[in-house]
């Protein structure tokens, strides 16, 4: 009796542990499998990829003969007027740019909203967050008709300014909770003992809350390096494109560049998925922090 | 006296600092959020187009009352609405399955995870393109993969309905990790003593679902279902680098369509914005219900 339940509990554990697995090992080629077809399509000879690849075991797409061509026309790449060494440049300047402005701009606000008391202080904060609740649309049109009025359409700082500005609703958030988390004691102790408040917040907070800088850094980098919606409305000539353009023009409805398409892919993408799965940690933290606490 | 007098002075001094700090942010937030979300209010109700790029005047609510008698609108509050059903309930649901089962004993945890969380780390305007690519009726895989079984090639992007389907499954791929890592997060915090005790008291399996993990992830649930909700509605990229709204509107949502009607060749700018609002008017209530559940305006400590 004992024995005979015994022997099917373990027939049950056994059905349940193979689910499980296979559910699991289903799910992870879903989870990959674009990434599989990109590498695959970036190393297959020609660019619209009728003929010259295969399937590995019914499903996996692999390149009869491997080149490394598409990785080379990458960096010749020039859609009329604009080249590859353009669109990098473009996208590094606007890049650093917003991610510089972004910190410089959202440490100090936080430190204000967690360390201060002041009038005004909740309807603050309510201000900063309004934007979550904005489909982007609402801004961008009124940001591009006020922009071409100031003449700032086409150029890098009609991208840069809505970027940081972008930035704020998230970052000044994490920031306060970052220096929330900070014991006030240790900033207050330093400015007792005759440290300014510039020096405490330098020398004691910021050193403390790093992982917080650099998830703000980092969203601020997501936002500017893969931003498409902005910079197609704003960077109207080809030089002045960004990566993310060159990238979208490689595949339209009239002619399609999948095997430049992939390469440039994997070169925009690779840097970002590497810094993600570092940091991927404290960007969640970052985003649930409020619901934990709350 | 004197000891009160400076310290309300004291006080606004303190004061004064704390908005310099926040100054410069807020300059930004009122010029470029603020005030541009006034101005497309206000372009709403003119008739700002090609037309009238400089000299428009006010018209009223005619955008609005055309918006709602064009057969278009409802198609487009029907694909909003089932886009963002459609999308987000399975992904929650998924992310929660895997959850689940990453969080019972099972081997191989940490692999499975590292491969798990590729959609939401790769940058979601490269793998949507991507999926377009192999969506490619001619050249895409998926009708290759088909063509194994001599099954005839689905024009997964030009028929309405698989363009739709073609969408909401790549925006589901983009989504359940996000969802995975939250809900995971949310079930470790469940203690174990909890489990154990339903143990002895003979509570296994569905019972111990039901009465312990549901109710403490049920917060968690909620915060998914609600970010998940606005996230969809205003993710422009899933919406428009696939199919850029088409074939003809059956992909459109509002904000694709606000984009495509002031940047798509047309500059209808003021029907544009009109659209926007709506949209926005759709989304006011879900957000304003997730600022108050993150509750970040509370005061802190």
């Amino acid at each position: 009796m004992t024995s005979s339940s015994g022997s099917q509990w373990t027939v049950r554990k056994v059905v349940q542990s193979v689910l499980k697995h296979a559910f699991l090992i289903v799910m992870a080629v879903i989870s990959i499998y674009p990434v599989l077809w990109v590498v695959s399509t970036a190393f297959t000879p020609g660019e619209t990829l009728a003929t010259g690849w295969h399937f590995l075991l019914g499903f996996l797409p692999l390149p009869n003969s491997p080149t490394t061509d598409h990785f080379t026309s990458v960096f010749n790449l020039q859609v009329t007027g604009g080249t590859f060494a353009d669109w990098l440049r473009n996208s590094l300047v606007i890049t650093v740019s917003t991610v510089i402005a972004s910190v410089a701009l959202t440490l100090p606000a936080g430190y204000a909203f967690s360390r201060r008391v002041f009038p005004g202080r909740a309807g603050l904060m309510f201000s900063f967050l309004l934007p979550t609740m904005f489909p982007g649309v609402v801004t961008i049109i009124p940001q591009f008709l006020i922009f071409s009025t100031f003449g700032l359409v086409n150029t890098y700082l009609g991208c840069i300014i809505p970027y940081t500005v972008g930035s704020f609703a998230l970052s000044i958030f994490i920031m306060k909770g970052a220096f929330d988390s900070v014991p006030r004691d240790l900033d207050e102790a330093a400015m007792i003992d005759g440290a300014s408040e510039l020096r405490a917040f330098w020398q004691i907070l910021v050193p403390l809350t790093l992982p917080s800088v650099a998830t703000v850094s980092l969203w601020a980098f997501m936002g500017s390096w893969l931003d498409f919606a902005l910079a197609h409305v704003m960077l109207q000539t080809n030089n002045m494109w960004t990566l993310p353009l060159a990238l979208y023009s490689l595949i339209t409805p009239n002619y399609t560049y999948y095997g430049t398409f992939s390469a440039m892919s994997l070169i925009m993408a690779v840097p970002v998925f590497v810094v993600f799965m570092i940091f991927q940690k404290y960007l969640v933290t970052g985003l649930t922090a409020g619901s934990v606490k709350g | 006296m004197a000891s009160s007098l400076a310290s309300v002075l004291e006080r606004l001094k303190a004061s004064k600092t704390s908005y310099l700090y926040i100054l410069p942010a807020l300059i930004g937030l009122l010029f470029l959020i603020l005030y541009p979300f006034a101005y497309n209010v206000f372009i709403s109700f003119t008739n700002m187009n090609l037309g009238h790029i400089r000299n428009f005047f006010l018209i009223g609510f005619r955008n609005y009352s055309y918006i709602f008698s064009d057969p278009d609108f409802l198609v487009i509050v029907e694909n909003t609405v089932i886009w963002t059903f459609t999308n987000v309930i399975p992904t929650v649901a998924l992310g929660l399955l895997l959850a689940l089962v990453l969080n019972s004993k099972v081997r191989g945890k940490t692999a499975y995870r590292m491969f798990l969380i590729v959609p939401w780390a790769m940058p979601s305007f490269i793998t949507l393109l991507i999926w377009k690519g192999m969506y490619d009726f001619q050249y895409g895989v998926f009708n290759r993969f088909l063509g194994q079984f001599s099954i005839a090639p689905i024009n997964w992007l030009g028929d309405c309905h698989w363009a739709f389907f073609s969408i909401v499954v790549a925006n589901i791929w983009l989504g359940y990790p996000f969802m995975m890592i939250i809900f995971s997060g949310a079930l470790q915090s469940i203690p174990t003593e909890l489990y154990e005790a339903a143990s002895i008291d003979g509570a296994v399996g569905f019972r111990q679902m039901r009465h312990i993990t549901v109710p403490l992830i049920r917060p968690t649930i909620i915060l998914g279902l609600l970010l998940g909700s606005i996230w969809t509605f205003n993710n422009f990229n899933s919406a428009y680098l696939i199919t850029a709204g088409g074939p003809g509107i059956c992909t459109t949502i509002f904000i694709t369509q606000a984009y495509n009607l002031a940047f798509g060749g047309l500059l209808n700018f003021s029907v544009a914005a009109a659209y926007a609002v709506v949209a926005f008017i759709f989304l006011f209530f879900p957000g304003l219900l997730w600022t108050r559940y993150m509750g970040v305006t509370r005061q802190a400590t």
